[in-house]
């Protein structure tokens, strides 16, 4: 530039800044500063829960390249992509365990954000957002469970239906709506199709950008302890910039579930088992995704109740309480300011305890019990 | 006012008149257990005790019908303990029948169509004729008290329907109530019968289904030989007899005869190369030049048979083992994660053009034999090439990962020097 006159790149570069203004984004995101402190570690559960989803959304995109949602060619084209499509294999099967580690993450995200009371004011609506995207990662799992057509998934699909007919007063409707008819059919997987690949990315789509810009805006939480514990020193917290230490950072952790992920594509390919026959009677073993295991076996032990009440009922019922329960739970604890959190605090933590022993347990019954899949 | 010592003879005559309006009704003879042959024989002792002891379990009393039934006589008559008034000839009373007419005493009802309907509408009623045409039917009718009735395997009271599990006639008991006499060489001698069938059919493949297996629909003696007709099937017609239930064995047997203009049943049955009661499970060294060979008993080696038989055998080996591999191949595959469904579907064919080709050493037609093991050989070669292919993808999968994970792991190295290059960077400047 001896001439004095700006470059063709930085000229495209003022080009492009006039129309798509990203200079007062990237200004916003270089002051975005982090937290530092002993529980720093949890932040990064957040951007590997994104990372994954972004996973699914791109091998899921693949998919339908292929994918023909039909009871007569389903089993076929999932077998087709698994067989002919090069890398079709992976693709799946990084899919398939993506999804599932990107609900062990979510999961383990939320509890995090619990223990740590993250949810407090004024981030009410970014906990609420996150739970209801818990949910809907749940709802992904379940719904595609059922679309390679396999035994294993009819049967389970027909189990967890089964499950929404007991409910109160709407479980008929639910259970016709779920399955669009009487029975799980060729017409139950049309309809989770759509549930997969329309419905639930619509309302993930705005709920994902809601987490993200609340996340932006407020910033990170820090634990109420470790605030306190600052202010008592007199000393203003440790943080680290957003651009480009933390996402540095980031990156590294993407990069090694990346490599975890094609390491249990490649050594443990998903597999897709033998083609669902309506007909057949139902395989021993039959369970849902290790994520609905504890529900499962909750119904399953669950024995009635005198006066004529149905043990499932109540395990409904009171699964429904807790997941409204656990929604609120910014709401109900609202001490938690204080850096012991008050007495409402302390049950509220006990309460997470018991609700993460409570489901481990109840998961590890169903994989150790005798004729169970382990 | 009318006399009190009236009002009894009132009754009397009120009593006469509703006596007189009722129906008159057939006195009810006794029931089964009722009759007086029955409450008789409960007190006496040794045969004439027995036929009572069988009345709970006896399908003839438990259809209702009892002693007289066969017997005859007056079952309402002689309660008192007087036989004579019982024992009724003039009511068809025959006592124990010989042995010489206990075909024709059962006959009476089983030959009579109209009577056995009312009890089973599809029984049977041509035993009789048929056991007429049978050699126990035959020595019986020149008088032969030895020859087996009805009731030798039957049982004589205490009969059980066919269907019942403890009958002595149903599948899982008929061998061991026809080797009561065909086993035993004091019975069989006087007739020059071998007596070793029983040991041999308990050796045989029907036996182990039927035994082991509780496959009902085994053969067993009354298959092959008939159950009233009792005929040892002769050289010319074995065929038939095994062909009812291996038909397309026997229809290719018959084939070959009708296509060659022989007649193999002088030399060749099914019982030269599998034996008749000892069929043992076959196997593929029965075909072949091989010591377990059974063509070599009939063919020496120059004859084209003879040749025809290693060819056929070399064939059905190659397929057989071809086959074996490609399913090893494909099970190995599949264990390691590969999908191979579609390659274990196809490789069906190559399983049922081994049974396609087992059957068709039946027709003795070389050509059309090994086109169909050829169409097994290429089916399996294919499964071999898939399982082989699964396998080399295997292994570019694990080279994939191992490049792949390098890549990342640079990547992260790089990625965390960067981290120690900024912070170091910042470091200096607050310095």
């Amino acid at each position: 530039m001896s001439d004095g006159l700006p470059s063709r790149a930085a000229r495209l570069r003022a080009w492009l800044e006039e129309r798509v203004p990203v200079a007062p984004l990237l200004a916003v995101a270089r002051e975005k500063r982090v937290p530092l402190h002993r529980h720093t570690i949890w932040y990064y559960l957040g951007g590997m829960t994104l990372f994954l989803f972004g996973i699914q959304v791109a091998t899921g995109i693949l998919l339908l390249l292929y994918y023909r949602p039909s009871a007569g060619e389903a089993f076929e084209s999932v077998q087709f992509i698994m067989t002919k499509v090069p890398f079709g294999w992976l693709i799946r099967s990084i899919h398939s365990w993506s999804a599932n580690l990107l609900v062990l993450v979510a999961f383990t995200h939320m509890f995090s954000v619990f223990f740590l009371k993250a949810y407090r004011k004024p981030r009410e609506i970014t906990w609420v957002s996150g739970a209801l995207l818990l949910g809907l990662m749940m709802a992904f799992g379940f719904s595609g469970y059922l679309l390679p057509w396999n035994t294993l998934a009819f049967f389970a699909t027909q189990v967890g239906t089964e499950v929404a007919g007991k409910l109160p007063v709407i479980g008929h409707f639910a259970l016709r709506l779920l399955r669009g008819g009487d029975q799980v059919t060729g017409g139950t997987l049309t309809r989770f199709y759509g549930f997969h690949v329309a419905v639930l990315p619509a309302i993930a789509t705005v709920l994902v950008g809601l987490h993200l810009v609340l996340v932006q805006q407020h910033g990170m939480s820090v634990p109420p302890g470790v605030a306190a514990a600052g202010k008592s020193r007199g000393e203003p917290g440790r943080t680290m910039p957003f651009l480009p230490n933390f996402l540095l950072r980031d990156l590294i952790g993407w990069c090694a579930a990346l490599g975890a992920l094609a390491a249990l594509a490649a050594i443990f390919p998903w597999e897709l088992g033998e083609k669902a026959d309506p007909f057949a009677p139902a395989p021993a073993g039959i369970r849902p995704e290790w994520y609905f295991c504890w529900m499962f076996q909750s119904l399953k032990v669950m024995p009635n109740l005198p006066m004529g009440i149905e043990g499932e009922l109540v395990v409904i019922l009171g699964i429904g309480a807790a997941g409204l329960l656990w929604l609120l739970v910014p709401f109900i604890d609202r001490q938690a300011e204080t850096a012991t959190g008050g007495g409402v605090g302390r049950i509220m933590v006990l309460a997470g305890w018991m609700a993460l022993a409570y489901m481990a347990v109840m998961t590890l019954w169903v994989y150790v019990a005798p004729g169970g899949p382990g | 006012m009318k006399p009190l010592v009236l009002v009894p003879l009132h009754l009397f005559l009120l009593a006469g008149l509703a006596a007189a309006a009722e129906p008159q009704r057939p006195a009810p003879g006794p029931g089964p257990l009722e009759t007086s042959c029955v409450q008789c024989h409960r007190d006496l002792d040794g045969e004439l005790l027995e036929p009572t002891k069988h009345t709970g379990d006896d399908i003839h009393f438990l259809k209702g019908l009892s002693c007289h039934d066969c017997h005859g006589g007056n079952p309402a008559a002689g309660m008192d303990g007087d036989p004579t008034a019982a024992h009724d000839t003039s009511r068809g009373w025959t006592g124990k029948p010989s042995r010489k007419v206990i075909p024709a005493f059962c006959a009476k009802c089983h030959a009579d169509a109209v009577y056995m309907k009312r009890f089973d509408p599809h029984a049977r009623v041509d035993q009789l004729s048929e056991y007429r045409t049978s050699v126990h039917g035959k020595k019986n009718a020149e008088g032969d008290e030895r020859a087996a009735v009805c009731v030798d395997c039957h049982g004589v009271h205490g009969i059980r329907a066919i269907s019942d599990p403890r009958s002595r006639v149903y599948p899982t008991n008929v061998a061991d109530t026809c080797a009561a006499c065909h086993a035993k060489p004091e019975i069989m001698g006087r007739y020059f019968i071998p007596t070793d069938q029983y040991a041999e059919y308990r050796r045989s493949v029907h036996a182990r289904a039927l035994y082991e297996k509780r496959d009902i629909s085994a053969p067993t003696c009354n298959d092959c030989h008939g159950s009233h007709g009792a005929v040892p099937p002769g050289v010319d017609n074995v065929a038939s007899v095994c062909g009812s239930c291996h038909g397309r064995e026997a229809t290719l047997f018959k084939e070959t005869e009708a296509k060659r203009n022989l007649d193999l049943s002088a030399c060749i049955q099914c019982m030269v190369c599998h034996s008749n009661h000892a069929v043992l499970p076959p196997t593929d060294a029965m075909l072949g030049v091989g010591p377990e060979s059974t063509c070599t008993g009939c063919h020496d080696k120059g004859e084209p048979e003879y040749e025809a038989a290693a060819k056929m055998a070399a064939g059905l080996g190659r397929l057989t083992q071809l086959e074996a591999e490609a399913q090893q191949l494909l099970d190995r595959a599949a264990q390691a994660g590969m999908e191979v469904g579609p390659d274990r579907f196809a490789l069906r064919k190559a399983r049922d053009q081994i049974v396609e080709t087992r059957v068709l050493g039946h027709g003795f037609d070389l050509d059309r034999f090994l086109a169909a093991a050829n169409e097994g050989i290429a089916a399996a070669e294919a499964g071999v090439t898939a399982g082989q292919h699964a396998f080399a993808e295997l292994r570019t999968r694990r080279i994939g990962l191992a490049l792949s994970l390098l890549v990342i792991v640079v990547v992260i190295v790089l990625l965390a020097q960067k981290i120690r290059q900024i912070e170091a960077r910042k470091t200096e400047r607050m310095g």
